[in-house]
């Protein structure tokens, strides 16, 4: 057996009102990928703030590399050799690769300026090293998510990070991103790295983890070698209770009324011509790999990006989409994948969110908003949704992502929309949470709302919806029904390989 | 004003089963203080002066500090709006000379007084209609937008006046210089635009609370995209914010040229950066999404207090500018550091 590289052992840490970590231990070895799981609120994220130095443990102690360290700051922790790469990429977008490297620590010339020579040799070097082909003097802002993630992974490295903390880092990438991104993990491993990593994603654990520890609500639960743990008992393990299926049965079947058609929607090179209808009571998937066109696509219908041609049409009428507003007016949502940016005006209330697509429902004469009708409506979709917050007035910032997401829901509910066109909304949601959106869309589907459902974790798909689409570099590729489908027949239509078995790149598949 | 309403809205926040999110609750009772914070600075500083300055906490002084604030009130207001939706006004200062001067020239052209005003408040809605196009339809950031239109608004009314001041006609000054209540000497009654400032503070402040267009002022600033993804019609708010501070500075311009009973092409120089330092003391954020009336107006008044209280106590207009720069940079600072805390 490997050494321990990091040992914490009983940390506490409280905030006023809430125990975030209650005597939780956690061992990390030498040349080990050690998973951190459990939902929201479990501490995961705490601990790593009191590891990278951000918080001070209140109790316990820490162990690194046989001494005992307690860090004052993030600088100290870093000098260490404990990295962290948050979900949020740290990097300046106008800077190069390599400038963003050595961000704060330039090698100097003897005059005292900067060596970008240098600094670009060894930049170079590091990226080698990690077999990613990034040109260190290229603007970050020119690469790609998944590369940019390389460009922070190397950062860490470039300080000796003996300990690598990643959390939720393949929550922005696709699936071949991913493999690269796993790629390196395995050859950091087989340097002696020890890595702690955060997902939300069970399923692509496997393809990594050694060992597996789960928190819950603050405490230390379990740890298990990954291979020794299956999946139902780690979910059990995570949420404290039984979850007899990731996802909810589909009750009811789509109709024969067709809610909306789209037809050959053009939208410079994202989207090459795509056409598809949706029923009434329907969950249609929309998969893909990244870059395929599906955000477009659905950003194209609501109006939030122009088309270059194509027709929306509903219930037999030809709608003039030109902006959100149009879409809204003809109950059309869409909720974005980025919650933060694109969906919720986080410095604003609760109730303030809630009502923010559908004011006029609550305003009496001449624009006045009613105080009193605002909040009951905003009671109403806290219960219905069962959105955890301390009160209505909650501003949003605060709550957690899964309780945010249900609120864009709630705000598009409110505006009684017909059509909801959800995008990877159960990114970064832990799973108890996730299994109650899922819930969500399921009843919705099943009062007759025509939901879109965008993701790019397959066995969602799978599991939740009615019929799929699948594209390939902004074109339809194949219109399968989910029940007579596969993963791996989607993923082949989704990397533009036609069906399964057939040899032709890009074949049409009818419905 | 401001206080009594916050308390109750925590007294009827209905209690949420709080599970795991207990924490988050402080962060609204903080924010209820900072506004007590910075009402209570002014009434410290006011009775600070009333023991300093002999003759500060007198009803004549108040009366006079109370009309003087008004146009710092008012363009404070109005830019408080732009600010909100993330952007800043800098033309407003020659928008008051501009206006002002539109209106005398107008009276002495021989319209009716109040139609020479109205003429001046429609050339102020222009200046900010246009800020908005420019910010709206032509992208342009509205430092640069309103930046330009400060220079074009005064190098306009310099050239149609040939930098002159010239008097209006006597029943110009009306609106600045006569007043309501007058009793005796010792109380001089309260002058129209101190009238006209409460009158704006209430209508606006309602406005911007309570109304849709008030909400989606604060969503635009809050967060923009989100805002337009929620069919909100950034381009329609933004024109409206820059339009009020138009017209809140056209407003002010009015009432300056009035009290001086002559057009003042050069006046209002700096103003804006006045209005904006009242605008943030009272808690408005240069990042939009966060700002009231009631703290626009609160921070004029410890401006102008500042102002009245320090030439009383018989320090020189320098030392006044730098204790105003000093009370920008300690209630941003405050904010800063109770914002790190949390």
């Amino acid at each position: 057996m490997a050494e321990a590289l990091l040992e914490v052992e009983n940390v506490s840490k409280s905030f006023p009102g809430v125990q975030a970590l209650d005597a939780v231990s956690f061992e990390l070895r030498k040349g080990e990928v050690h998973a951190l799981v459990g939902e929201n609120g479990a501490g995961k994220s705490t601990l790593m703030k009191i590891l990278s130095g951000v918080y001070r443990p209140d109790s316990g102690r820490i162990v690194y590399k046989g001494r005992e360290v307690r860090f004052q700051n993030a600088r100290e922790s870093a000098e260490a050799g404990i990295g962290i790469i948050y979900q949020e990429l740290n990097l300046v977008p106008h800077l190069t690769v390599a400038q963003n490297i050595y961000i704060g620590r330039e090698p100097r010339s003897v005059l005292g300026y900067i060596d970008d020579r240098k600094m670009n040799v060894d930049a170079a070097r590091i990226l080698r090293e990690l077999n990613v082909d990034i040109d260190p003097a290229i603007k970050l802002n020119k690469l790609s998510i998944s590369k940019q993630q390389m460009v922070e992974i190397a950062k860490a490295l470039s300080k000796d990070s003996e300990v690598l903390i990643m959390d939720e880092p393949t929550s922005a990438l696709t699936e071949t991103e991913i493999d690269e991104l796993f790629k390196v993990i395995h050859r950091l491993r087989t340097r002696g790295v020890g890595i702690i990593y955060i997902s939300h994603r069970l399923d692509e654990l496997r393809h990594i983890v050694d060992r597996i520890t789960v928190f819950r609500d603050g405490r230390y639960i379990s740890t298990s070698d990954y291979a020794s743990i299956t999946m139902d008992e780690l979910i059990d393990k995570m949420v404290g209770r039984k979850l007899e299926n990731m996802f909810p049965v589909r009750r009811n079947a789509p109709t024969a009324r067709k809610l909306l058609e789209v037809r050959n929607i053009v939208h410079g090179k994202a989207l090459k011509g795509i056409s598809f209808d949706l029923y009434e009571g329907e969950i249609l998937g929309i998969a893909g790999l990244m870059g395929a066109g599906r955000s477009e696509l659905a950003r194209a219908v609501f109006g939030a990006d122009p088309r270059d041609s194509g027709d929306i049409i509903r219930e037999g009428r030809k709608l003039d989409i030109r902006s959100p507003a149009d879409a809204i007016r003809n109950g059309i949502a869409y909720l974005s994948e980025n919650r933060k940016e694109e969906g919720l005006a986080v410095k604003m209330r609760l109730d303030q969110n809630v009502t923010m697509a559908n004011l006029p429902e609550v305003s009496r004469r001449f624009g006045i908003i009613s105080g009193a009708r605002e909040l009951e409506a905003t009671r109403t979709y806290v219960e219905e949704l069962d959105i955890r917050t301390p009160s209505l007035l909650q501003v949003i910032n605060n709550l957690s992502g899964g309780n945010q997401q249900k609120v864009v829901i709630a705000k598009w509910l409110f505006r009684d929309s017909r059509i909801l066109i959800f995008d990877e909304p159960t990114r970064g949601i832990d799973v108890g949470a996730k299994y109650a959106i899922y819930e969500l869309i399921e009843r919705l589907a099943r009062e007759g709302v025509g939901v879109i459902f965008i993701s790019s974790e397959l066995p969602e798909i799978i599991g939740m919806t009615d019929r799929v689409l699948v594209l390939h570099e902004g074109r339809l590729t194949a219109t399968l029904r989910t029940a007579d489908t596969s993963q791996e027949e989607i993923l082949n239509y989704a990397a533009g390989l036609g069906a399964p078995g057939s040899s032709g790149a890009g074949t049409e598949a009818a419905r | 004003m401001k206080g009594s309403s916050m308390s109750n809205e925590i007294a009827q926040e209905p209690a949420i089963a709080a599970k795991d999110e207990a924490p988050a609750g402080i962060g609204r009772k903080k924010f209820a203080l900072d506004r007590f914070v910075i009402f209570g600075a002014f009434v410290v500083l006011f009775i600070l002066f009333s023991v300093v300055a002999k003759n500060f906490f007198t009803m004549r002084n108040v009366l006079t500090l109370a009309l003087q604030t008004s146009t710092v009130t008012l363009m404070g207001i109005g830019v408080t709006f732009t600010i909100i939706t993330g952007g800043i006004d800098l033309s407003i200062g020659s928008v008051i000379a501009l206006t002002g001067t539109v209106a005398v020239i107008a009276a002495n052209a021989g319209m009716p007084i109040w139609l020479s005003m109205v003429m001046g408040l429609v050339s102020g809605i222009i200046c900010g209609f246009l800020n908005g196009i420019m910010v709206t339809g032509l992208r342009i950031p509205p430092f640069i937008a309103t930046l330009g239109m400060m220079m074009v608004a005064r190098g306009f009314v310099l050239t149609i006046t040939n930098a002159m001041s010239k008097p209006a006609p006597d029943a110009f000054g009306h609106l600045g210089n006569d007043t309501l209540f007058r009793l005796s000497s010792k109380f001089p009654g309260i002058g129209y635009p101190v009238f006209i400032m409460i009158a704006v503070a209430i209508v606006f402040g309602f406005f911007l609370r309570k109304t849709r267009i008030g909400r989606y002022t604060y969503a635009v600033g809050s967060n923009e995209e989100a805002s337009r993804l929620s069919g909100i019609k950034v381009s329609r708010i933004k024109v409206i914010a820059y339009s009020i501070s138009g017209f809140c500075a056209a407003l002010a311009g009015i009432i300056l040229a009035s009290r001086m009973v002559t057009s003042q092409p050069n006046g209002g120089i700096s103003y804006e950066l006045n209005a904006i330092a009242a605008s943030v003391i009272g808690g408005t954020s240069l990042m939009g999404g966060i700002g009231t009336v009631a703290g626009a107006v609160v921070g004029s008044f410890i401006i102008g207090v500042l102002g009245v209280g320090l030439t009383m106590s018989g320090a020189s207009f320098f030392v006044q500018q730098i204790a105003i720069g000093l009370v920008v940079i300690g209630s941003v600072s405050i904010d800063q550091i109770r914002y790190k805390k949390k």
